[in-house]
């Protein structure tokens, strides 16, 4: 994985796990490779990853088993706002791009549309 | 927690000609810092003095609490370019001597090194690449239980795949306590790595801050690092 520089590491291995486990890739309940592992995975220090780790061990969205690793929470309350929050930060990214494009509000859905519909169009088979 | 090394108002000149003045530097157990500079700037000498090598100093260099140089020694790895070794010694016999004057060498780790590394015990010096040279470097290093390591530019001139198993070797073999001090004079090959970054300008430590203090100023390492000589002439 290929990290920002101008932005501190352990916030982005955060947002790598936070999208892992939205992503599915890590479920509930399952337990997160080794700090070790992961720091040669993303070839970043070990106290890089333990930090992001305490980060997440403190947001709830992992816990800790002595002794036994790191564990992603089984509240799947949690896991959905996690999830819809990263929903939430995309969607923001997305509509600030459009109305720096000159974009009014009441343009971006009709013009979601028009390009979902115009995709639907070109790669049929592609859903 | 504790400080590993405290360097106090440390001054060295060689020839009469001024090398370090009033350094001052503290460094944790269980970092991995950057020594930056440009060429000539003194990484090198601040590396010797750590090390023990480099005598006739001025100022106090302080190592797990003792400023007694044998026992500082005992407690840093330092590879001083494989130098005191003729070119047509084999690994296997720089191996022996590093058994024989290190207690703390471990023969099963350095060959689980050599291993990694990819290293022929038969090669001789005269024979090993650049690349080659500082993965044998590394692993003679990391073989030793040390408290503080100092990595003297090891991934000048080597290719990118040398480096990266240099790299993971680093992440791979670094004891959770022990402190590693790497020189280079350009950072972002190794940034994400850092925990630390030392600069070394005017003769002096210039500049000493957390990798992640840099960039919560939204700056990368090297960004920070050439804004410290901004405004001054090539």
């Amino acid at each position: 994985m290929e990290f920002k520089d101008n932005i501190p590491i352990y916030l982005q291995i955060e947002q790598y796990l936070y999208r892992q486990i939205a992503m599915g890739k890590l479920k509930a309940g399952e337990k997160i490779p080794s700090v070790r592992k992961l720091a040669v995975e993303l070839t970043v220090n070990v106290n890089t990853v333990q930090r992001a780790l305490q980060q997440m061990n403190d947001q709830g969205i992992l816990y800790t088993k002595r002794g036994e690793g790191n564990f992603v929470t089984e509240d799947t309350d949690l896991l959905k706002q996690t999830k819809q929050s990263l929903i939430d930060g995309q969607l923001e990214q997305f509509v600030q791009n459009m109305m720096r494009l000159g974009l009014k509000k009441e343009e971006l859905v009709p013009a979601l549309s028009k390009y979902l519909e115009g995709n639907k169009n070109e790669r049929p088979t592609n859903n | 927690m504790k400080d590993l090394l405290t360097i106090k108002d440390l001054s060295y000149k060689k020839n009469q000609k001024l090398i370090l003045r009033d350094v001052n530097l503290s460094l944790k157990p269980g970092k991995i810092v950057a020594l930056l500079g440009e060429n000539g700037a003194g990484k090198t000498t601040l590396m010797r003095i750590i090390a023990g090598v480099a005598k006739n100093y001025k100022g106090s260099v302080t190592l797990k609490d003792t400023n007694d140089v044998a026992k500082r020694k005992s407690f840093l790895s330092f590879t001083d370019g494989l130098t005191g070794f003729s070119e047509s010694t084999k690994i296997g016999d720089v191996v022996n001597f590093y058994v024989n004057i290190f207690n703390d060498f471990d023969e099963n780790e350095f060959d689980e090194l050599r291993k990694f590394m990819k290293l022929d015990p038969d090669m001789k010096l005269s024979q090993l690449s650049r690349g080659i040279r500082e993965k044998l470097i590394i692993a003679l290093n990391f073989a030793r239980q040390a408290d503080l390591y100092l990595l003297d530019e090891p991934f000048a001139g080597i290719d990118p795949m040398a480096r990266k198993r240099i790299i993971n070797s680093i992440i791979l073999w670094k004891s959770e306590q022990s402190t590693i001090l790497i020189s280079d004079h350009f950072v972002d090959q190794i940034a994400a790595l850092l925990d630390e970054v030392v600069v070394i300008k005017n003769n002096t430590v210039f500049a000493h801050k957390t990798a992640d203090k840099i960039r919560e100023e939204h700056k990368s390492i090297e960004e920070y690092y050439e804004g410290l000589y901004e405004g001054e002439d090539e």
